[in-house]
């Protein structure tokens, strides 16, 4: 074991960012799935809602961190020896130029993302929360940067691991799409001025059944 | 009576506000703990793979890149983990690939230098490295 942490020991780094590009995309689609069940209304964490933000919270930073670890350890790496341009600008590395420029894409959209959580305010909470579901965006690229880039991408392991969160989240995702596609065609009709403010001691009743009815009048 | 209601209701909510920071506090750690914990085993993962040889980014046939220049799709050196010593394996490949490169220019300034010494030294014994540096 001695000697083989000798021999390994100029791939430290590359360990490394494995290791971190990994814990990164586990993390990621924890984050993703939390983030999707907190936006589902009576969820399976229903009574869990603030428990879940918070959950939502660390896991969205400590992916980052982990992308971080990810992009910043290959720069100590003697055999593909990149420079902090190669890991931080898009399509400009040699190594899978394609694939790394994804992963490179997905990693500052994820930190932009999810960091504008702190500037809500400054951006507008509506404004903030229609960029925010961008990140499921980003987050599949990033899975796309890890099955194409990824040396383990082929390894029984490594797909199991990441198979775990990420199908569950894929299948909120897509959930959440379908509903929304789903309640897509009501929204233009609830336009007049009841619909949009509602009065606070009325439960809104039916809208788009009743909206629909009136123009056959 | 209203004081006191209110009172209890401040109690009760300062006590939900703790106890839900404490909560807080409990996600964040756990989430910490557990990140920490995923980034050690799949690093241990991975280490054991390379150091067994079993790693997909060492080759069947491994190359090294000569000439300074990273080969992209190629894959990376194995580490050759049977082995105890790093140094074997660089004595037993640098044969194969350095040698002419490597002995040629040390072994040119020798022979000048020989025959700038040597003049002066001995000048009798001249011909001898006139002849040597020219074959």
């Amino acid at each position: 074991m001695i000697a083989g942490a000798v021999s390994a020991g100029p791939h430290i780094f590359w360990i490394t960012s494995r290791a971190a590009g990994t814990a990164a995309l586990v993390l990621s689609s924890l984050a993703v799935g939390a983030g999707l069940l907190i936006g589902s209304r009576g969820g399976a964490l229903k009574g869990l809602g603030g428990d879940t933000k918070a959950l939502h919270e660390a896991l969205s930073l400590a992916t980052l961190v982990a992308i971080a670890v990810h992009g910043v350890a290959l720069l100590g790496d003697h055999y593909m020896h990149p420079s902090p341009l190669d890991i931080s600008v898009p399509f400009t590395g040699a190594y899978r130029p394609f694939w790394t420029g994804i992963g490179i894409v997905a990693g500052w959209g994820l930190a932009a993302l999810g960091l504008s959580y702190y500037a809500r305010r400054t951006i507008g909470q509506s404004r903030w929360r229609s960029l925010h579901r961008f990140t499921a965006l980003f987050w599949l690229l990033g899975i796309a940067h890890t099955l194409g880039a990824g040396t383990d991408a082929t390894q029984p392991w490594f797909l199991l691991l990441i198979a775990t969160p990420t199908i569950p989240a894929t299948i909120l995702l897509l959930n959440k799409l379908t509903k929304n596609a789903d309640d897509r065609p009501r929204q233009p009709v609830s336009t007049a001025p009841e619909q949009a403010h509602p009065q606070p001691g009325r439960a809104p009743s039916h809208p788009a059944p009743a909206r629909i009815s009136e123009p056959s009048r | 009576m209203d004081d006191q209601r209110r009172l209890e209701a401040k109690g009760l909510a300062r006590a939900k506000i703790r106890a839900k920071r404490r909560r807080v506090a409990m996600i964040r750690r756990r989430t910490l703990r557990g990140s920490l914990v995923l980034f050690a085993a799949v690093w241990a993962v991975v280490f054991a793979q390379l150091v067994s040889g079993n790693d997909p980014a060492l080759s069947s046939a491994p190359k090294r890149a000569s000439h300074g220049s990273v080969a992209a799709t190629e894959p990376r050196p194995a580490p050759e983990p049977e082995t105890s010593d790093e140094d074997e394996p660089a004595l037993e490949s640098e044969p194969q690939v350095v040698p002419e490169e490597e002995f040629a220019p040390e072994a040119e300034p020798v022979e000048e230098e020989f025959v700038e010494v040597e003049p002066e030294a001995a000048p009798e014994p001249e011909p001898e490295p006139v002849v040597t540096a020219s074959s």
